[in-house]
C-alpha cells in the first residue's frame, strides 16, 4: 500500500461535502449543475469546477497540507465542532486537525491536539465512536508488548490525580501542555490487545463501547470497554482487513484478505457466514448506509466496485445460506479505482476516486420494476419510491392504439347500431377505418334496398367485389359473360372516339358495391360528383366524370376546382385550369404531339387523380396499368375503373392480384374486395396483426353476424379479446351494448336467464312473466281465479301463498315488475308492457344476500346498509354489503361523473 | 403529454416488483422488507396504501394478481423458499367499507421448491385458476386450484425440470394457442445454452413439453413477458437480458388444435424483431402495455425507456424517462422536451437499423 493511496470520505453532516485524502487532505462541495450552467470548457475550468458526473460538479474548497506521513482519516460524526478531522500517522500520533489557518473554528480547542502512542509505529485504523463522539479508538502496529488499541478521549485535559482506585485504574486523564505548542495527550482512555497487531478496527453502532478488531492477521475480537480484561466473541480468520459493521444489521460483519470478503454473524462467530472470492486484491470494502445488507467492494487494479446484495431470511437452519445478488459498476472508463466511499444519507450514491485522482459522484440505479396499468399509466419502482407516470390522452393520429381504442369504445365506437356509417366518425384521424364504415354503411342500405342479396354459400352478409363477378352471389353460381358496348369517350367533342367497355349483372352490382352505380339512375353520377365537388376533391370528381366517359363534364370539374382554389387562396391548384386546357385538347389520333406531351409530362403531376385521367387518355392498348396500379387512387375508384373497362378475364385476374396484395398488406380498404367473408378474416387478421386495432376488427365482423365467418376461431378471438378490454378498462355499459348489438344481429349467442325465483310453497316461478309464459304453454294458473280479481303482488302467482317477508319492514315481499302486463293480457301493447316495466321502482324490488340468504326491500336494504356492515336478521351476522369484492371497483362512467 | 408523479412507498427496503390488477385501479407491491403493501386509487386520483402486511421470512420478489373473476387475489413468491396466495376479506370492520384498511388472508403456502422461489404468475383467465411458479434451482411448478372458490386448495399438477437455475417466466396469454409458458434462466454462463426456454402444454399426454429453447440469448435473463395477444396470429415475447429483444414466434401449423398430428408439437417460426443495448448494460424489465404495442424497458443506465413498433414493423425507441423521476440537466435541451410524449418522434421511423444508434439521441426525456 503506497503512502499516496488517494481515499475519500463523505461528510457526516453536511450532505455534499466531501474530502479526498492521499499526502494532502482537500475539502470539496459537491454541487448539482443548475439549468443552463456551463460545466465544460475553460470558463468551468477558470471557477475551478470538476465536473464529477453529469449532473453534479465538484468545487476544491480547502486544502490541509499541514499533515505528513498520513495513513487514515476519520471525520468527526457530529455537527459541531464542523470540519474536525482526526488523522492517524504512519508514527503512530493521532493529530485532530481541520480546515482553514483561523481559530474560528477552533472554539473548542481541539485542533492542533495530538494523541501519542508510548512507542512509535504506524497507525492503522482509526473510528471515531458514533454516540460518545469524544471516543476515538486507534489501531496500531504491534511494538513488543505495548497495547495495539488505543481508545482516546478527545476532551482529555487535565492529569488526573495519580491515585489509583482499581476500578479507575484504566482511565488515565492527561494533561495538556503549559499552553504553548501543539498540546498532547499520552493517556488513552482504554488500551486493548497487548503485544498484538491491530490491522483494522470498528465500533459497533447500536451496541455501545462495544469494538471490533482485526488483529494478528489471526483474529477478528469483538471487544466490550466495560470489561477490557478478554475479548467478548473472538474468530479465527485471516481476514482481519477492513472490518466493517453493518449499520442496519449490528450482527453482520464484513471483513477481507488479499481476494476473499468474508461475511460473518456475530451470534454464530465461529465460521462465516458467507464468502465472496474476488479476483484482484480487495482494496475496500464498505456496507451501504441506505439499505440492508448491500455491501460495495473495489479490487486493487480494477475498474469495478462490485454490489453485493446479501439477502437474510429469518427462517433455515445451518445448511441455509444467504445468497447474494451480485452487481457490478463501472463508471470511470477503464481507469482503476483507488477507493470509493458512500454517501450517508443519499440512497445509493458513491463517490469514486481513481489511482490518478479523478473522481465520479456516482449513483447506482436499482433494478427498476415496472409495469403498465391498462390505462396508458405506467408505475415504476426506483429503489424504495414509486413513480407514477399517466397519459393524458390527446387528440393525435399519432397516439398509441390502445388511447384510441379507449377514445372510440368511449364515444361508442361500433355501437352505432342505426347509421354503421357514424361508427366512421369515431375514428376521424384514420382514414382506412372510415372508408370502411362508409363501405359497409352503403352495402347495407343496398341489401336493405334489395339491390343486393345474400346467397350463396356461407350465407355471407357482406359480399366482396372479387366475389360478385366471379358469379358467386348470383342464382348461376357462376361467373358471367359481359356484353361489350361501345362508348364515346368525348360526346359533344368534335373528335368522335370509341372506347370498349363492359357490362354485365355482375358488373353492375360491383359498381354498386364501389359506390359507382350510375347506370341505371342517372342523376347518380351527378349527385355523386357535386358530392365530390362540395368536399373539394376536384380532382377525383374529374377522373371519374372521365371514366364515365364525360369529358366535358370532367373539364367543367376542374374549372370549378380552379376558381374554388383562387377564392380560398389556395395556392397550388390554380394549375386545375391548365389541366383542363390539356384536357380539352384531347385527340384520338395516334402519334399526335399531344399524346406524345401528355405520356411524357404526365409523371411530372403532382396529383394521383391527375396522372390517372391522362393515362386513361393516352392509353395504347386496353392494359390500362397505368391507371390500375395508381396507388394513390383509391381502391374503390381503381376496382371501379376495372369493373368498366377490363374483359372478363383480365378483370378477375387483377382483382385476384389486387385482393391477394391487399390481404397481405392487411389494408382495411381491402374489404370492398374481399367482404366480410373468409378472405376478409385474412385480411383483418393482418391488419390487426400490423395494427393491434382488436376493436375495428371485432366490430366489423359482428356486422356479419349470424355466418360461416363468425365461427372463425380467429373472430371468436377478436370478440372475446375487445370484450375483455373493455371489462378492463370498466367500460361495462359499452362491454353491455355491445352484447346486446351482437345478439341483435345474431340471436345464436343469446345468455341464458340467470337468475330463477320460485315459491318457497309451491317452487314456482314468482315472476309474473313466467307466469304469462306458462300459460302460453297451455297451463292456465294466475287467471284460474278470475280475471277481475288481481293475484295480489305480494303473494305467489301460482300457489298464492304471501311471498317472504322482508327483513327490515316485515311486509311480505312482492315485486310489480311484469304484473301491469299479467293483469291486461288481452291488450296487444308490447311496447307499452315493456315501458311499465321499467317503470316499476327499483326499491320495491326484491333483494336478498346470496350469502346468508336473507333481504328484503331494496330500498330498505340500501338504507340500513348505509350505516350497518351486518345483516339485519336477528343473530345473522353476515356482512351482506362487503361481500362482493368485486363490487367495489366502480366502472368507469362514474369515475367520470364524479 | 405525460404527468409523472412520485408516490411515497413506505417501504423499508428496495422494492422489487409493482403489479397492476386488471382493472388498473389497484396496485401491489413487494419489497425486500418482506412485505406487499396493496394500494387503491382514490376517486380523486391518488394512491392509497390500503394494506400492508409482512408476507414471507426473505425478500419478497414478485407478486402477482388473479383474474377479478376469482375474487381479489394475489400470489406471492419469496427468497423464503416459499409462494403464498392471499385473498382479501372485507367487511372487518365498518371502516373497511369505506375503503380504510382492508385485510388480507394467506390461503395457501406453496412450499415444493427447496430453494429460493423467483417467480409466480397466474394462468390465463380462460384456463381457471392455475399458478405457475419457478425457482432457483430450476424447477417450474404448475399448481391448479380445482375449485375456484375454494383458495385454500392447490394441487400441484407438474413439474418442469429446466435445468438451469430459473429467474422468471411468463404465460402466453393467446386464448387460441395451447397453453404456453416461457421461462428465463439467469445462469451466466454462456455455455450453458439458450436461456429462454418454451414450454407447451399437450393434452393428449397431459405433459407440458418444451418445443423450443431460444439458442440466441445465451446472457442472463432478468425478465421475460409475452405480450397481450389481442387476436394477434403471432406471439411476441420480450426479453430482458444484457439488451432488450423483442421475439416474434409464429406457429407453423394453422390449426393448434387440430388432431391432425396428436402428441405432436407445435412448430414455430422464430424471429428476433428487435434487439436494443440502449441501456448500455444489464436491461432488468420489460412490460407491455395492454394492446401489447408498447414495451417499457428499465436498466443498468438508471432509465426507463418506451419502445414502439411501426407498421413495418420496425422498433424505436420513443421515450426515455429518468428512473429517479429527477429532471435531467444533461444535453441542455431539456427545455423543448416537456410536451413531448409518446408521440415525439412519430413518423420518424428510419431505415431498420438505422434506429439502433439514433434511439437516444432523437427522442427526448421524460419527465
Amino acid at each position: 500500500m503506497s503512502a499516496a493511496r488517494l481515499d475519500v470520505l463523505w461528510s457526516p453532516s453536511h450532505i455534499n461535502q466531501f474530502l479526498t485524502f492521499g499526502t494532502e487532505i482537500s475539502l470539496y462541495k459537491a454541487d448539482r449543475i443548475t439549468h443552463g450552467q456551463v460545466v465544460t470548457g475553460s470558463k468551468a475550468l477558470a471557477q475551478g469546477l470538476i465536473r464529477l458526473s453529469d449532473d453534479t460538479t465538484a468545487t476544491l474548497l480547502s486544502t490541509n497540507t499541514d499533515i505528513q506521513y498520513m495513513k487514515c482519516v476519520a471525520w468527526y460524526p457530529k455537527k459541531e465542532p464542523e470540519f474536525l478531522l482526526a488523522v492517524g500517522q504512519a508514527n503512530g500520533r493521532v493529530v485532530l486537525t481541520s480546515f482553514g489557518q483561523d481559530g474560528a473554528h477552533d472554539q473548542y480547542g481541539l485542533i492542533g491536539k495530538e494523541f501519542v502512542p508510548r512507542h512509535a509505529r504506524q497507525c492503522n485504523s482509526l473510528a471515531w465512536h458514533p454516540n460518545e463522539s469524544n471516543m476515538l479508538a486507534a489501531g496500531l502496529d504491534k511494538y513488543r508488548s505495548d497495547s495495539s488499541v488505543l481508545v482516546w478521549d478527545i476532551n482529555a485535559k487535565y492529569i488526573a490525580d495519580s491515585a489509583n482506585s482499581p476500578d479507575k485504574s484504566r482511565i488515565h486523564r492527561d494533561s495538556v501542555g503549559s499552553g504553548e505548542g501543539p498540546s498532547m495527550v499520552s493517556k488513552p482512555l482504554v488500551e486493548l490487545g497487548a503485544s498484538e497487531t491491530a490491522l483494522s478496527l470498528a465500533w459497533f453502532t447500536h451496541e455501545s463501547k462495544t469494538l471490533l478488531v482485526g488483529m494478528n492477521n489471526k483474529f477478528l475480537k469483538i471487544f466490550d470497554l466495560r470489561d477490557v480484561s478478554r475479548p467478548v466473541n473472538v474468530a479465527l480468520t485471516k481476514a482481519v482487513y477492513g472490518v466493517a459493521i453493518d449499520p442496519h444489521v449490528d450482527t453482520r460483519i464484513a471483513s477481507y484478505v488479499e481476494g476473499q470478503v468474508s461475511i460473518w454473524d456475530t451470534r454464530v462467530f465461529e465460521k462465516p457466514v458467507l464468502t465472496l472470492t474476488e479476483q484482484r486484491h480487495i482494496a475496500k470494502i464498505a456496507w451501504s448506509p441506505t439499505r440492508y445488507g448491500l455491501l460495495g467492494i473495489s479490487c486493487k487494479d480494477s475498474p469495478v466496485v462490485k454490489l453485493y446484495d446479501i439477502q437474510h431470511s429469518g427462517v433455515g437452519g445451518d445448511d441455509y445460506e444467504p445468497a447474494i445478488i451480485e452487481r457490478s459498476v463501472q463508471a470511470c472508463g477503464e481507469e482503476s479505482l483507488s477507493s470509493f466511499a458512500w454517501h450517508p444519507t443519499h440512497e445509493n450514491r458513491m463517490m469514486i476516486i481513481t489511482t490518478k485522482g479523478n473522481m465520479t459522484d456516482l449513483t447506482v440505479f436499482e433494478r427498476i420494476s415496472l409495469s403498465w396499468s391498462p390505462h396508458s399509466s405506467i408505475t415504476w419502482a426506483c429503489g424504495k419510491r414509486l413513480h407514477h407516470m399517466t397519459a393524458h390522452p390527446t387528440c393525435t393520429a399519432e397516439d398509441d392504439i390502445s388511447i384510441k381504442m379507449k377514445r372510440r369504445a368511449r364515444n361508442g365506437y361500433g355501437l352505432q347500431t342505426d347509421q354503421i356509417s357514424r361508427n366512421a366518425d369515431m375514428a376521424p384521424e384514420d382514414s382506412d377505418i372510415r372508408t370502411l364504415w362508409h363501405w359497409l354503411d352503403l352495402v347495407r342500405g343496398l341489401r336493405d334496398e334489395g339491390k343486393i342479396r345474400t346467397v350463396g354459400k356461407g350465407g355471407f352478409k357482406y359480399h366482396g367485389v372479387k366475389s360478385v363477378i366471379k358469379g358467386e352471389t348470383n342464382m348461376a353460381g357462376v361467373c358471367m359473360k359481359s356484353d361489350l358496348h361501345y362508348g364515346t369517350l368525348a360526346a359533344g367533342v368534335d373528335k368522335r372516339t370509341i372506347v370498349h367497355t363492359y357490362r354485365s349483372e355482375d358488373r353492375s352490382r360491383a359498381l354498386q358495391l364501389c359506390g359507382w352505380n350510375f347506370e341505371k339512375e342517372f342523376r347518380a353520377l351527378e349527385d355523386h360528383l357535386e358530392r365530390l365537388e362540395g368536399e373539394g376533391e376536384y380532382e377525383r370528381a374529374a377522373a371519374i366524370a372521365l371514366f364515365n366517359l364525360k369529358i366535358r363534364r370532367a373539364i367543367q370539374t376542374l374549372n370549378k376546382g380552379a376558381t374554388s382554389a383562387a377564392h380560398s387562396e389556395d395556392a397550388g391548384d390554380l394549375n386545375l385550369n391548365v389541366v383542363a386546357m390539356a384536357l380539352s385538347g384531347y385527340t384520338d389520333e395516334k402519334n399526335t404531339l399531344w399524346r406524345e406531351m401528355c405520356g411524357s409530362l404526365r409523371t411530372q403531376l403532382g396529383h394521383p387523380y391527375l396522372r390517372a385521367m391522362f393515362a386513361f387518355l393516352t392509353e395504347e392498348a386496353e392494359g390500362f396499368q397505368d391507371v390500375l396500379n395508381e396507388s394513390g387512387l383509391f381502391i374503390q375508384d381503381r376496382v371501379a375503373f376495372a369493373c368498366t373497362f377490363l374483359p372478363d378475364g383480365r378483370l378477375v385476374e387483377y382483382l385476384d392480384e389486387l385482393t391477394c396484395e391487399m390481404v397481405k398488406k392487411g389494408n382495411l380498404e381491402g374489404i370492398l374486395l374481399t367482404g366480410l367473408t373468409k378472405d376478409g378474416i385474412d385480411l383483418l387478421e393482418n391488419y390487426v396483426n400490423s395494427t393491434a386495432d382488436v376493436q375495428t376488427a371485432c366490430l366489423a365482423m359482428v356486422q356479419a353476424c349470424p355466418s360461416d365467418v363468425s365461427k372463425d376461431t380467429r373472430v371468436q378471438q377478436w370478440i372475446e379479446s375487445y370484450r375483455s378490454l373493455l371489462d378492463s378498462w370498466r367500460f361495462w355499459h359499452q362491454r353491455a351494448q355491445f352484447d346486446v348489438h351482437r345478439n341483435l344481429i345474431d340471436p345464436a349467442v343469446k345468455p341464458p336467464q340467470q337468475v330463477f325465483v320460485s315459491c318457497n310453497f309451491c317452487g314456482k316461478s314468482v315472476s309474473s312473466n313466467m307466469l304469462a309464459s306458462g300459460r302460453a304453454r297451455g297451463r292456465p294458473m294466475g287467471m284460474r281465479y278470475g280475471s277481475p280479481q288481481k293475484s295480489k303482488i305480494s303473494s305467489c302467482p301460482g300457489c298464492r301463498k304471501p311471498l317472504p317477508r322482508c327483513a327490515l319492514c316485515l311486509m311480505n315481499m312482492g315485486t310489480a315488475s311484469g304484473t301491469n302486463h299479467a293483469a291486461k293480457p288481452n291488450k296487444e301493447e308490447k311496447q307499452d308492457y315493456s315501458k311499465e316495466a321499467k317503470q316499476n321502482k327499483f326499491g320495491s324490488w326484491f333483494t336478498w344476500c346470496q350469502t346468508c340468504e336473507h333481504g328484503g326491500h331494496a330500498d330498505h336494504m340500501m338504507e340500513w346498509f348505509r350505516d350497518h356492515t351486518e345483516c339485519p336478521v336477528t343473530a345473522c351476522h353476515c356482512k351482506c354489503m362487503s361481500l362482493d369484492s368485486v363490487g367495489t371497483v366502480t366502472s368507469a362512467e362514474e369515475t367520470i361523473v364524479k | 403529454m405525460f404527468v409523472a408523479r412520485s408516490i411515497s412507498a413506505e417501504h423499508k427496503d428496495l422494492i422489487h416488483d409493482v403489479s397492476y390488477d386488471f382493472h388498473g385501479r389497484r396496485m401491489a407491491t413487494c419489497s425486500s422488507d418482506q412485505t406487499i403493501k396493496v394500494w387503491d386509487l382514490t376517486d380523486d386520483g391518488e394512491w392509497q396504501c390500503t394494506a400492508s402486511w409482512k408476507t414471507h421470512s426473505g425478500s419478497v420478489w414478485k407478486v402477482t394478481w388473479a383474474h377479478p373473476e376469482f375474487g381479489q387475489v394475489l400470489a406471492s413468491c419469496s427468497f423464503d423458499r416459499t409462494a403464498a396466495v392471499w385473498e382479501e376479506v372485507v367487511g372487518e370492520s365498518l371502516a373497511s367499507t369505506q375503503r380504510g384498511q382492508s385485510h388480507w388472508v394467506k390461503r395457501a403456502n406453496l412450499v415444493d421448491s427447496r430453494t429460493s422461489v423467483t417467480d409466480v404468475k397466474f394462468g390465463p383467465k380462460h384456463m381457471g385458476l392455475q399458478l405457475a411458479t419457478c425457482s432457483a434451482d430450476g424447477v417450474v411448478r404448475i399448481y391448479e386450484a380445482p375449485d375456484v372458490m375454494n383458495l385454500s386448495q392447490w394441487s400441484l399438477q407438474h413439474e418442469i425440470n429446466t435445468k438451469l437455475s430459473c429467474s422468471c417466466l411468463s404465460w402466453n396469454p393467446s386464448r387460441l394457442h395451447l397453453p404456453m409458458l416461457a421461462v428465463g434462466s439467469d445462469d451466466t454462463n454462456p455455455s450453458a445454452g439458450g436461456k429462454v426456454q418454451i414450454y407447451e402444454y399437450n393434452d393428449n399426454i397431459r405433459k407440458w413439453q418444451k418445443v423450443e429453447t431460444l439458442m440466441a440469448i445465451t446472457d442472463a435473463v432478468h425478465h421475460i413477458s409475452f405480450a397481450p395477444n389481442l387476436g394477434r396470429s403471432y406471439h411476441l415475447l420480450a426479453i430482458a437480458t444484457k439488451d432488450v429483444r423483442i421475439i416474434t414466434l409464429r406457429c407453423l401449423r394453422k390449426e393448434p388444435n387440430a388432431g391432425a398430428n396428436p402428441g405432436g408439437m407445435s412448430k414455430f417460426e422464430i424471429r428476433q424483431a428487435a434487439q436494443f443495448d440502449e441501456h448500455s448494460s444489464q436491461v432488468w424489465r420489460v412490460s407491455w402495455n395492454i394492446t401489447g404495442t408498447v414495451l417499457a424497458s428499465s436498466g443498468d443506465d438508471g432509465c426507463v425507456r418506451l419502445w414502439k413498433a411501426n407498421y413495418l414493423d420496425n422498433w424505436k425507441c420513443i421515450s426515455v424517462l429518468r428512473g429517479d423521476g429527477s429532471v435531467t440537466n444533461a444535453g441542455g435541451s431539456s427545455t423543448g422536451g416537456n410536451q413531448l410524449g409518446l408521440t415525439n418522434t412519430g413518423g420518424n421511423f428510419g431505415g431498420s437499423r438505422g434506429f439502433k444508434q439514433g434511439g437516444s439521441g432523437q427522442s427526448s426525456m421524460w419527465y
